[in-house]
């Protein structure tokens, strides 16, 4: 057996079904041996999208995903998909060809150093250099991946190890032991102790939940938590998904972007527990004043997240799972009755001041009535830009999932997660983008086509980059500086040229009709739903 | 504050520059950086001297921790470990200033390593403030030189 039979058997022990990639020569004996594989293989159309698609399958299957591509510029092009996945603490599995080992730091044609360039966007890397080394390394790999604080990996694997033969047998090990990682996974006692002390004594207590709860798969026993014990619960973007909306306990989307009621939630508090969450500037613009407000407990299985930002009162390092578990045996007794009842009035209290336009659709009357119409358990993939905002202000989470790149923000996202979140799941999925990003992702709409899979995208049209125009005009006195997209692409034809059924919504009127056919149309569907320019997020 | 730090790390390639890499994307300081092989020959160890408010030295610690090719960190504290430093330093001198110069080098058991009519290389081993302090004192007549190793530390427990 040769390396790249190894590497494609290591991913078949590892259970992987589907991987996404783009070959070339540094990488092709490894194509090779995935021909007698079962192991599905989509061809996307720019590695980038290799590695969106694997972060939409790994957020859907939570576990690792795999994306492949040659290496020099195919490896490169894979490097902002990397730094998003990174960014968002999504498990994957990059495999990267490579030139051959003895050609290795002369500058050959398509050699890129892929470890140095990608030092600072995965949790580890790898350059194989024996082929024999090559079980060990994918076995560590997944276990780096998906343990401890979750990332991606990179596996760069010279051509030449690739064909080389195995000298023995091919023993895919069983444990992994590696001295300098020993991922914590519960809770330290005396620190549950204090934080157990610490609710008790609370009376205004409020959990905010990030991303970290649902890569953890925590979310329903930190529901259980805010349902035993009465304690409301905010979340961050990433943490969109931990309650559902109509939850009594919910009190929105904190930060900049967030719900007012959010924030004045966590101002008011008098204890605050944050839960996978980085507190990263969009979450919390100003943390020192914060600290100087309401005691704070950090929970978070990385304990470099606690006090980077925020000096905790009590940090608990740990997974959120075990935490939680314990969190719910634990020996608490409080009464915040008064306390919900004056978030409640607080959030019916609030009005919102923002004034959208009457022309063409309300974006945000837009993404009420998609999430509301959607599966119950459908899949939204929210873009970035003004798009993503209105999503997750507006958006109604049932029971599915809320898919964006909160920490990274990049462009062009949403289309090729949604395709491996479509090829995780099953579900319904649907794909939200701007008129900017989308032709940031729009070749993937072949690969749409090559898989025949019924992916709902929406491109959320004003003719401009309209999170940048509306900074712009906010910040920059309305001098509107290389914002203006004008009106190309011709969607529907582009709908065309990719055999995908089009459809518009020009008016308020649309959100009915239209949407339901768009939404129940058996066929991968493209719609732009027109929206005024001068709507603002905030 | 100052920080030290002792960190075993896994002796392969690429270590050090993931290391140095993490000091310099989070903006740390390094003052001083020393490496070499410890008697097991698949195990470096590198001594770190750093400085920075206490957050700062808690988060270089936490993030030294997070790199899975660091095996093991220790932060030491200058009251309870040996640091000590090695620095070449060459230094003119005069007729007439010669021998108090000589007479410093003995005051601070410096070996004189070679002496040229106008000047000398001096051998220090020293903690890194003596050597400090002995630059300060050597400064007047007047300094061509200097190369210091870093310092190396160890807990005296």
């Amino acid at each position: 057996m040769n390396g790249a039979q190894a590497m494609v058997k290591c991913l078949e022990a590892e259970g992987i079904r589907t991987i996404f990639g783009i070959p070339g020569v540094a990488i092709a004996p490894f194509y090779d041996a995935l021909y007698s594989s079962s192991i599905q293989h989509v061809l996307v159309r720019q590695e980038q999208a290799a590695g969106h698609a694997a972060s939409g399958y790994a957020r859907i299957s939570r576990k690792p995903a795999v994306c492949v591509t040659s290496s020099g510029p195919g490896a490169t092009n894979l490097i902002t998909a990397l730094a998003t996945a990174y960014a968002d603490s999504i498990p994957l599995i990059a495999i990267t060809g490579q030139v051959s080992s003895e050609l290795l730091g002369r500058d050959v044609f398509q050699e890129a150093d892929m470890r140095g360039a990608t030092e600072s966007f995965v949790k580890y890397s790898y350059l194989v250099k024996n082929a024999d080394d090559i079980p060990r390394i994918f076995r560590e790999a997944f276990y780096i991946a998906s343990t401890g604080r979750t990332g991606p990996v990179l596996i760069d694997i010279p051509c030449d190890v690739q064909k080389k033969e195995l000298s023995g047998a091919f023993v895919y090990p069983q444990t992994v032991n590696i001295r300098g990682y020993k991922p914590k996974v519960s809770g330290n006692n005396p620190q549950m102790a204090k934080v157990v002390a610490a609710i008790n004594r609370s009376k205004k207590p409020l959990i905010c939940a990030g991303g970290g709860v649902i890569l953890g798969s925590g979310e329903e026993l930190v529901r259980r938590f805010c349902e035993k014990n009465q304690i409301p619960l905010v979340n961050t973007m990433m943490g969109i998904g931990v309650m559902p909306k109509n939850h009594p306990l919910y009190f929105g989307m904190l930060g900049n972007n967030g719900k007012p009621y959010a924030n004045r939630a966590v101002a008011g508090s008098d204890l605050l527990i944050i839960v996978g969450a980085r507190v990263a500037d969009r979450a919390v613009p100003k943390p020192s004043a914060l600290e100087d407000q309401v005691s704070i407990i950090h929970i978070d299985i990385d304990s470099a997240e606690i006090g980077k930002n925020l000096g905790p009162t009590i940090p608990l390092v740990g997974d959120v799972k075990n935490i939680f578990s314990a969190l719910l045996e634990a020996d608490i007794h409080i009464n915040t009755d008064s306390w919900i009842e004056q978030l409640r009035e607080i959030k019916a209290g609030t009005v919102d001041h923002r004034v959208f336009s009457d022309r063409l659709v309300n974006p945000m009357l837009f993404v009420q009535a998609l999430s509301e119409k959607m599966d119950d358990d459908a899949i939204y993939v929210a873009d970035v830009g003004q798009n993503q905002l209105w999503s997750a202000d507006n958006y109604i989470m049932k029971n599915g999932r809320f898919l964006t790149t909160g920490g990274m923000g990049t462009m062009g996202y949403s289309i090729p997660a949604a395709i491996g979140a479509r090829l995780a799941s099953g579900k319904q999925v649907v794909a939200v983008c701007g008129d900017g990003a989308f032709q940031m992702s729009m070749f993937e709409l072949a690969t749409i086509a090559d898989l025949q899979i019924p992916l709902k995208i929406i491109v959320v049209k004003n003719r401009y980059l309209g999170l940048v125009r509306e900074h712009q005009e906010k910040v920059y006195d309305r001098r509107y500086s290389g914002v203006e997209l004008h009106d190309y692409p011709k969607h529907s034809k582009l709908a065309e040229a990719y055999d995908m059924h089009y459809y518009e919504m020009n008016s308020n009127e649309d959100l009915n009709g239209t949407l339901d056919e768009f939404l129940a149309d058996p066929k991968a569907s493209l719609m732009v739903c027109s929206v005024d320019s001068a709507n603002n997020t905030i | 504050m100052k920080g030290i730090f002792s960190v075993l790390v896994e002796n392969k390639d690429g270590v050090l520059s993931q290391i140095a890499g993490l000091f310099a994307r989070r903006g740390y300081n390094i003052d001083s950086l020393a490496v070499g092989e410890t008697d097991h020959r698949d195990v470096s160890s590198m001594t770190i001297v750093s400085t920075g408010d206490q957050r700062t030295i808690d988060q270089i610690e936490k993030h030294l921790n997070k790199k899975l090719d660091v095996i093991k960190v220790r932060r030491l504290e200058e009251s309870t470990s040996v640091a000590l430093e090695m620095m070449l330093i060459k230094v003119s001198y005069l007729a007439t200033t010669r021998s108090s110069l000589i007479e410093l080098c003995n005051i601070y058991g410096a070996k004189i390593m070679g002496v040229t009519p106008k000047s000398m290389v001096i051998e220090v081993h020293a903690s890194p403030d003596e050597i400090s302090n002995f630059i300060e004192l050597v400064r007047p007549f007047g300094i061509l030189e200097v190369q210091r190793t870093g310092a190396i530390a160890m807990s005296k427990t």
